[in-house]
């Protein structure tokens, strides 16, 4: 258990115990309760005052499945509210068994100073001039750096946009076969690393000092039976090895809350030829994988591997949340489009849901024509460019709809939405409006619930309860460093159970069934108290008007949840 | 039909669907079990853009999208 401290103002980098206060926490709630202690609410976000937190969750770098997922923690330069933003691939993993429980990231590098942070074998760490990575994308940086430190480093790096500061900037992350592919795309963190002077962070994966296991026979008897749950339930265990997450695109086209031609319709036409059937069908017919394992220790193995015509390498993995940004909102069909789109973004490190929604509120505006693959391909381009439409895109949705004196612009908190229509399905507009990280569907995605048939998506009546409690849950797992997607079997008793156990094997604990949502309500509070310190109210919980105003077809519905509900969401 | 479940049966074509003939006033269930999709499969149906529970009746020519149960991406 410890902390690496890096001063980039000092350019120094130093280990130490961690604090009192922090003990027990790990992933998202470590980086929101440090943010929320240490960090000036209302210091610039690009500034030296902010801090970038990584953190493993509670059980990265131990034999779990599917606890592979990074924090990474700021205040946002897109929402100006605390941030976190998780992802896959094999940091995490390289962390935990380093025993790194959190790198803290503060102060600033000189104008023009740019380094990598880099770890060893042994757990020794120093900063390294990256001068020579100025400017490249993040494929190219990845390939240098492996031939550099060699094919067993996990990295975490940033692309022109993160070096330009822009507030739709992502950190890209590899995934298991040393791809920049994964990505801690929402709220601008690539922005605040390349604010620091930080292009790239690379950590050697054959570490061999993770903190001890309290009974580790126990554990490894809860780790079986957890593995056994995510294979045995149908999403983890059928569904996404299948399809990966791009089979919610029939059931959410067939709920009618998908939202298309930037959130003018519920329906996306043709939707059927960008759906994640028709993408596998594509995939195998031209000898690429369908089912490919992307992060470290995965048992699910939702990730793909798109190809071309010739079966060469597009892009890895072609996402629900990319086909939606880059399709159903841009009106864009074309599967090879979308998967140049998403790999540019990865390239250039920019948030493909933010940058897929810029584009399209762009194209609502006038400045290209729904479906044009090739003008939204050009747009991408113009970030990495430099243009100065390229920044305005590449500082998100907002930017571009304040730039084009355009109204419809679907975000919150300057965060755009993900592909769930707050028309369609009431329970994530609640998410979106009251989520203390501005929009954002992994909050809390209350879809099971109208699957399940608990709940009508189109009225108000128990909307709120359904957000408060998956944002609570949510908050709990991304503590833990639990992928989300394995993060449903924890709904059977099997899972669970086995889960908690797991959870007390490793900390010598005797945590019980409320001890998960008391942790999320822990988190939730430290973010709240936060954006409050940082000027936030109530008035800030809110969707963009058009969504109480402009009915969405096919179903007509606006949003019907009240002001007075939504601020009753976080009444803990 | 949809997610895993289009990969079920030689007769169905995933571009244009199956067409099932079912008695007058079968409900939801009724279908599933017609396509050999059981209920531990955790199937979900919409008709017209709207998820219906399981006892509901089908009326002739509903167009029913079979789809599988689905928590986030």
């Amino acid at each position: 258990m410890k902390f690496l401290k890096v001063d980039m103002s000092k350019r120094s980098v130093q280990f130490q115990e961690v604090p009192k206060a922090y003990v027990g926490l790990g992933g998202r709630g470590l980086t929101s309760v440090i943010i929320n202690a240490e960090v000036p609410p209302k210091c610039d976000p690009l500034g030296p005052e902010n801090k970038l937190i990584i953190a493993p969750g509670l059980l990265s770098g131990t034999p779990l499945v599917n606890t592979s997922r990074v924090s990474l923690g700021a205040k946002s330069p897109l929402t100006g509210t605390i941030k976190e933003s998780n992802a896959g691939g094999t940091m995490a993993a390289a962390l935990g068994h380093l025993g790194i429980t959190a790198i803290v990231v503060n102060g600033q590098a000189p104008k023009g100073d740019l380094s990598i942070l880099r770890i060893n074998e042994k757990g020794e760490a120093s900063l390294v001039s990256a001068q020579a990575y100025k400017g490249m994308r993040t494929y190219a940086l990845a390939k240098k750096l492996l031939e550099t430190y060699g094919d067993k480093t996990a990295i975490l790096c940033i692309g022109p946009a993160g070096e330009l500061q822009l507030a739709a900037a992502s950190v890209q992350t590899t995934d298991i076969d040393g791809r920049p592919c994964r990505a801690a795309g929402r709220g601008g963190l690539g922005a605040v690393m390349g604010a620091k002077g930080l292009k790239a962070i690379v950590v050697d994966q054959r570490g061999k000092s993770a903190d001890a296991i309290a009974d580790s026979k126990a554990f490894s008897e809860a780790a079986k039976a957890f593995a056994q749950a995510i294979k045995a339930h149908p999403f983890s265990g059928q569904m996404l090895p299948a399809l990966g997450t791009a089979g919610l695109i029939a059931p959410v086209n067939s709920m009618g809350a998908f939202p298309s031609y930037n959130a003018t319709k519920g329906v996306l036409e043709g939707w059927e030829k960008v759906s994640g059937e028709a993408m596998a069908k594509i995939i195998t017919e031209r000898g690429g994988k369908t089912t490919h394992m992307g992060c470290a220790q995965c048992v699910v193995h939702c990730s793909n591997e798109y190809v071309d015509k010739q079966g060469k390498y597009l892009t890895a993995s072609l996402e629900y949340e990319t086909i939606w940004s880059m399709g159903g909102m841009t009106g864009i069909t074309d599967l090879d489009a979308i998967a140049k789109l998403d790999y540019l973004c990865d390239d250039i490190g920019l948030d493909t849901m933010s940058t897929g929604v810029a584009v399209a509120v762009a194209m609502d505006a006038g400045k290209a024509k729904f479906g044009d693959a090739e003008a939204a391909i050009r747009m991408v381009e113009d970030v990495a460019r430099g243009t100065d439409f390229g920044k305005v895109l590449g500082n998100g949705p907002a930017s571009v709809g304040k730039h084009l004196k355009h109204y419809r612009v679907p975000v919150v908190k300057g965060q755009s939405i993900a592909a769930y229509d707050p028309r369609g399905m009431q329970g994530n507009g609640v998410t979106y409006a009251t989520c203390p990280m501005g929009a954002d569907h992994t909050a809390g995605n209350v879809i099971g619930e109208y699957l399940g048939g608990a709940l009508d998506p189109l009225k108000a009546d128990g909307q709120v309860a359904a957000s408060r409690n998956t944002q609570i849950a949510m908050a709990a797992v991304d503590c833990t460093g639990l992928c989300l997607l394995a993060s449903f079997a924890l709904t059977t008793p099997e899972g669970g159970q086995a889960f908690l156990a797991a959870m007390n094997a490793k900390f010598g604990t005797n945590f019980g069934p409320d001890s998960i949502p008391e942790m999320g309500i822990k988190v939730l509070r430290a973010e709240r108290e936060f954006n409050r310190k940082a000027g936030f109210t109530n008035k800030d919980d809110r969707l963009p008007e058009f969504f109480y105003k402009e009915p969405l077809p096919p179903h007509n519905k606006v949003f019907l949840v009240s002001d007075a509900e939504l601020d009753s969401t976080f009444d803990f | 039909m949809f997610g895993t479940f289009c990969r079920k049966g030689a007769a169905h074509d995933p571009d244009s669907g199956l067409e099932v003939e079912i008695p007058d006033g079968a409900r939801v269930k009724d279908l599933l079990a017609r396509l050999g999709i059981p209920e531990s499969a955790g199937a979900v149906a919409a008709v017209e853009g709207v998820i219906v529970r399981l006892e509901e009746p089908l009326r002739d020519g509903a167009c029913v999208h079979v789809l599988q149960s689905v928590y986030g991406g």
